[in-house]
């Protein structure tokens, strides 16, 4: 047999672990012997059902790979020479600290950046550091992925409503999405509700493998969504397909949005999105009229530049007014998790201070999602849900605008940047001038799986361990309610750490309180996570062996029992209160993408093709995994995809190295030929570069991470990105293609030209980034005047309800504070809550009850006391009343009288006592016991002799073993 | 009787290659020898009136294999439940199996030595029944689609027996006469058509 590999023999451990390669994480079965992984396998118990992926199933070359980083590396020669010197982790992490905090003293915290990728790290680790550390630049590519949405959505309901609940749903809309290519767990279950009557509606300019299976499918002009989005709202309402009584109860400013949307018409979206009005208005009936209904999140609504939160605010509303929001078969509204410790929490966001908060490189411009944004929707997730979603991801620096702060200095100049989990050439936008700013960064650090070209940049270099050697968690961002886990296989090869212990180990070393970071390992930090959940478990491996996942109970249609959305209003806001407050439209209001033919015609006129961009396509995922030669020979080159009518016209057959060229730039690829794509568009795949060349043989353009790297094509540029969420334009671009010619083969360095804003015309810095003008200017906003809040509260002016400061618990008008999450009372003066079981006010910090003269209540043995001379109920004739203690008692005995029951309570043992003889209950005989003579009685004080006793302790004995 | 079978579902193929992926790390074959590629010609028709189809093969276990007949020392044999396998031990690489089969689903490795003395192929994962009787071939445990289903045909109340009763199957080169034992519920251009 070819498989020498018994995963049965003796000695081989099964340990259930979850793939790390993407954000789907499905589940794992490491088998381990003697400390090493010998297989693999998909989980069959795990949502996967046992499937793996290309990527999955190359775990265990990932882990032994050959070019894993396994030291920590501190550059001794020129950087990017590739000269290195291995030193032990914990010197490695004291020397940077020391350099960190340098910077800080000279040029403020705020110099000090940190850039992440995808989730999948514990990126609350990242944030405690930063937050403590005192930088506000923290910043991932999170703007392209889900944040922009998240937010646009949670202004308008509340939380995003991001859980399909595709068994009971009659139709679901996957726009910009193909889980055919990227979340494979996914595409089984539409196929399998397919197959049982579920239509799929795919919204794809190229006939992706999940449009290959579609019942209809929108292949709409890249860029377009925001178009067709709105036309597709407007023929639902104007059309009246929504929910008439969902909008009549739970809806505010509708007739607003209906008048606002009237020219929204498919006959104008026509020339825009290339679909015909049919396939507009078809699509729009099909989606409204089988409910309920799912609209999935795709990537592609974060990655249309200028048009992108436009088209996610006009999605989230065509869900709600179809009442497909938090309903059964609809789209589910998690909430922040009420019963574990969300991720916020882990933040550690008290520690970093208003003044550093203002700083966030581009919080002035791109509010939604950054300081100003987060704070409105998190303070009003506080006063709604009670707990709030994580400023990490939701809150951040926009990564662009920090890489060409280090270059420019403009806002202030960022001196250094510690890259985790990324590899920003090639998975941000404008990548010639993201290296530029790599290249100038003072300090650069780098946690890596790889020497990529950032770590070739870097001053220091951190193995970083991945897929079998750490937990993971998946909590999606920290934003829902759910938790699923898995355990490390193995502990980490070699001197490879995880992004948490890389944290920690640099916060400590920066002089960070030891009692900030009381977590060694994941584990113990995911334990502390879990235990509000009150599970029975003792360790977070517990919580893997036994548990695994946990799902709060299916509550859907919450905004009933709620009484109302978690908005301002309470209400589905369909003119924002919140995104008018920030300045900007609160209905969507159309925007083409970035660059369109319609709006620039002098540019399509030079660049006639549409390029489109970011799309995920196996076996990568963004710009990982091309190492591994097993799996690199399923899509060995950069393939582009054309039309055959197009390749006709330029010339280009297949497999041919072509130029693919915008404004900004040009790189190469191979044809691929074929008629899955309109005739005046390329598909274009994301993140390529070349680990098998020699990086630092040429410095303009290392490891070729932009000879072929989409994001050469791509633009940051301040009046190309979204002006509300800052995502930059990956899609719908405008091109030109053309072939490499004999003479025009070699990628030069005049192509690695970098230039601000995104110019191969103009190289270098032309304008600076603050004069750059947005793609739509803030609108000042004045909120209506409301009457002025009491000392210690604040008035919300959309529903005019007070709330206290710190809390945010809503002043009701009982003159009680009402807690949002729990809907109890407290005490409006101290806080204290009231408990209605004992009708008391309890103190949750100390634990201490008091009436609701808010007097201190004392408990002796579990019964409550009541000082002075009076005894408040009737004292049984036998006992006596103690006026100190505040209790009835039994002649001298220490026994404290508990009215509700009628025995006596030992408060030193808890043990009851009968009131009349002061005798022990047993109750493992149900007999009473005189302690001073050992004798013994039943219930009705009848002496049991002897033999019984010894029967009756015999039988006790036997119990016990029975037991 | 048990008689091992594959059901290839074409209309849950989306091409993802994991089941080519899995056998290559499951069997830890060298890089120029893949048991069960994943074959497709692409996206076919004019935009946007296009259909795309993927076809998962391998080796076809077929019921009058050309490749058992022909080997000169016994390596190349089958057991009673169909399943097509060479014994290494008694291989001398001679290649005439390789010659003979139709399908061109067995190889020796011409870039990694140690593979290169005797014949590879498909086994239906013959090592993870041995271990364990219910386990199924690798490349069927690993598909996230479940386009590939694997069974006994002889049993009624198999899944494989069931699809093959109710659905319209097809087989690759019945012309041959080999019998292949892979069945084909195919796709004509996805649910858009």
């Amino acid at each position: 047999m070819g498989n020498e590999i018994d995963i049965h023999a003796p000695g081989v451990e099964m340990r259930k672990s979850l793939c790390y390669f993407c954000h789907a994480n499905c589940g794992v079965l490491a088998y381990v012997k003697d400390g090493e992984v010998i297989k693999i396998e998909g989980d069959p118990n795990y949502a996967n059902q046992g499937g793996l992926c290309c990527r999955g199933n190359s775990a265990l070359l990932h882990l032994n790979h050959p070019a894993r980083i396994n030291h920590a590396l501190k550059r001794v020669g020129e950087k990017g020479e590739g000269k290195w010197e291995k030193i032990p982790y914990d010197q490695a992490i004291a020397e940077v600290a020391e350099r960190l905090n340098q910077i800080k003293a000279e040029s403020g915290a705020e110099a000090v950046a940190t850039a992440g990728g995808t989730t999948r790290t514990d990126d609350w680790a990242r944030r405690r550091f930063m937050n403590q550390f005192g930088s506000p630049n923290g910043f991932h590519n999170a703007l392209l992925c889900w944040i922009p949405t998240f937010m646009a959505e949670t202004c308008v309901a509340g939380w995003s409503p991001f859980e399909t609940d595709l068994g009971k749903a009659k139709v679901v809309m996957l726009w910009g999405m193909n889980p055919g290519a990227s979340s494979l767990g996914a595409m089984r279950g539409y196929t399998d509700l397919q197959k049982a009557g579920m239509k799929i509606i795919v919204v794809d300019p190229r006939f992706s493998e999940t449009a290959s299976k579609a019942d209809l499918w929108l292949p709409l002009r890249p860029g377009s969504d925001s178009a067709l989005a709105l036309a597709m709202l407007r023929t639902i309402i104007w059309e009246g397909l929504y929910d008439f009584a969902f909008v009549r109860d739970w809806c505010q400013d509708f007739d607003a949005l209906r008048e606002h949307v009237r020219d929204y018409t498919p006959e104008w979206a026509a020339p825009l999105t290339w679909l015909t009005p049919d396939q507009i208005r078809t699509a729009a009936r099909m989606y409204a009229t089988n409910t309920p209904g799912c609209i999935q999140w795709g990537c592609t609504w974060d990655q249309l530049g200028t048009a992108s939160t436009t088209t996610s605010l006009t999605l989230a509303l065509m869900r709600a007014v179809c009442g497909n929001l938090d309903v059964p078969g609809g789209d589910g509204m998690p909430g922040p998790a009420l019963n574990f410790l969300t991720d916020e929490e882990m933040e550690a966001n008290e520690c970093l201070p208003e003044e550093q908060k203002a700083k966030q490189i581009g919080s002035d411009k791109f509010k939604l999602t950054s300081w100003p944004g987060y704070t409105l929707i998190s303070d009003n997730a506080r006063r709604t849900w009670g707990k709030t979603l994580p400023a990490e991801w939701f809150c951040e620096a926009h990564g662009p605008s920090v890489f060409k702060a280090i270059i420019t200095g403009d806002p202030y100049p960022v001196r250094a940047l510690i890259v985790n989990a990324t590899n920003p050439v090639n998975s941000y936008g404008d990548a010639k001038m993201t290296l530029e700013a790599l290249k100038r960064c003072e300090f650069l650090v780098t946690v890596e799986y790889w020497m990529t070209p950032t770590a070739l940049l870097s001053d220091y270099v951190f193995p970083a361990a991945g897929a079998l050697e750490r937990p993971t968690i998946v909590t999606h961002y920290g934003a829902t309610d759910s938790f699923l886990g898995g355990k490390r296989a193995i502990q980490p090869l070699y001197d490879r750490h995880t992004d948490m212990v890389f944290w920690r180990k640099l916060g400590l070393a920066c002089g960070q309180p030891e009692k900030m970071w009381p977590w060694e390992t994941e584990e113990e930090a995911y334990y502390h996570i879990l235990e509000p959940l009150g599970l029975p478990i003792g360790c977070y491996e517990d919580f893997v062996d036994n548990f695994r996942m946990y799902y709060p109970p299916l509550h859907q249609n919450k905004f009933v029992a709620n009484g109302g959305f978690w908005t301002p209003s309470g209400k589905v806001e369909c003119d924002s209160t919140i995104l008018r407050e920030l300045g900007y439209p609160g209905m969507p209001t159309y925007m083409g993408c970035s660059e369109n033919e319609v709006d620039d015609p002098e540019v399509a006129e030079r660049y006639p093709i549409v390029l489109t961009t970011g799309g995920g396509f196996m076996p990568y995922h963004h710009s990982e995994h091309f190492q591994m030669p097993a799996i690199r020979y399923l899509y060995p080159d950069p393939y582009y995809t054309l039309n055959p009518e197009l390749a006709e016209k330029l010339g280009i057959a297949e497999g041919d190295w072509c130029w693919i060229e915008t404004r900004r730039g040009r790189i190469k690829m191979r044809a691929n030929v074929s008629p899955e794509i309109h005739p005046r568009v390329v598909y274009v795949p994301r993140g390529w570069w070349f680990p098998e060349r020699d990086g630092s043989a040429d410095l303009s353009n290392p490891f070729g991470c932009l000879e072929s790297n989409t994001n050469v094509l791509t633009s940051v540029d301040v009046e190309d990105c979204d002006p509300m969420g800052g995502s930059w334009a990956n899609r719908g671009l405008l091109c030109r293609v053309y072939r490499c010619t004999e003479l025009d083969h070699e990628y030069k360095a005049a192509d690695a030209q970098w230039s601000i804003p995104g110019s191969a015309a103009e190289p270098g810095v032309t304008v600076m980034p603050s004069d750059q003008k947005m793609a739509r200017p803030h609108a000042p906003f004045e909120a209506p005047a409301c009457e002025e809040a009491p000392e210690g509260f604040y008035r919300v002016w959309q529903n005019g309800q007070l709330y206290q400061e710190g809390t945010h618990f809503r002043l009701d008008e009982s003159g009680w504070l009402v807690n949002p999450r729990t809907k109890g009372y407290h005490d409006a003066y101290t806080g204290w809550r009231y408990d209605p079981d004992s009708e008391l006010l309890v103190d949750d910090e100390t634990g201490t009850c008091y009436t609701m003269d808010r007097e201190e209540v004392v408990f002796r043995g579990g019964v409550r006391c009541y000082p002075g001379p009076a005894a408040p109920y009737e004292v049984p004739e036998q006992l006596t009343w103690n006026a100190e203690g505040g209790f009835a008692q039994l002649a001298d005995r220490p026994y404290v009288y508990d009215p509700a029951s009628g025995w006596l309570v030992d408060p030193e043992t808890g043990a009851y006592h009968d009131a009349y003889y002061g005798w022990l209950y047993d109750g493992a005989t149900g007999n009473l016991v005189d302690e001073a003579t050992g004798a013994r009685y039943d219930m009705e004080y009848n002496p049991i002799v002897a033999e019984e006793a010894a029967a009756a302790q015999a039988g006790a004995a036997s119990d016990e073993e029975g037991a | 009787m048990t008689r091992y079978v594959m059901v290839v579902d074409q209309s849950r193929c989306i091409g993802c290659q994991s089941c080519t992926v899995a056998c290559r790390t499951w069997n830890d074959l060298p890089l120029d020898i893949i048991y069960n590629p994943v074959v497709s010609e692409g996206t076919k028709g004019t935009f946007p009136e296009v259909y795309r189809t993927w076809t998962p093969t391998q080796c076809m276990h077929c019921a009058n294999p050309e490749c058992v007949p022909c080997c000169p020392t016994g390596a190349s044999q089958q057991d009673d439940d169909g399943t097509v396998w060479v014994d290494y031990a008694k291989c001398m690489g001679c290649k005439v199996c390789v010659n003979a089969c139709p399908y061109g689903m067995r190889d020796v490795s011409h870039v990694v030595p140690r593979f290169d003395q005797y014949v590879r192929k498909c086994t239906f994962c013959r090592d993870r029944r041995a271990a364990d009787p219910a386990a199924e071939p690798y490349c069927v445990a690993t598909c996230h689609q479940r386009a590939r289903v694997f069974g006994d045909i002889d049993d009624p109340n198999s899944e494989v027996s069931k699809l093959i009763n109710t659905t319209h199957t097809e087989r690759l080169f019945t012309e041959l006469g080999t019998d292949p034992q892979i069945y084909y519920i195919p796709e004509m251009g996805g649910g858009a058509r």
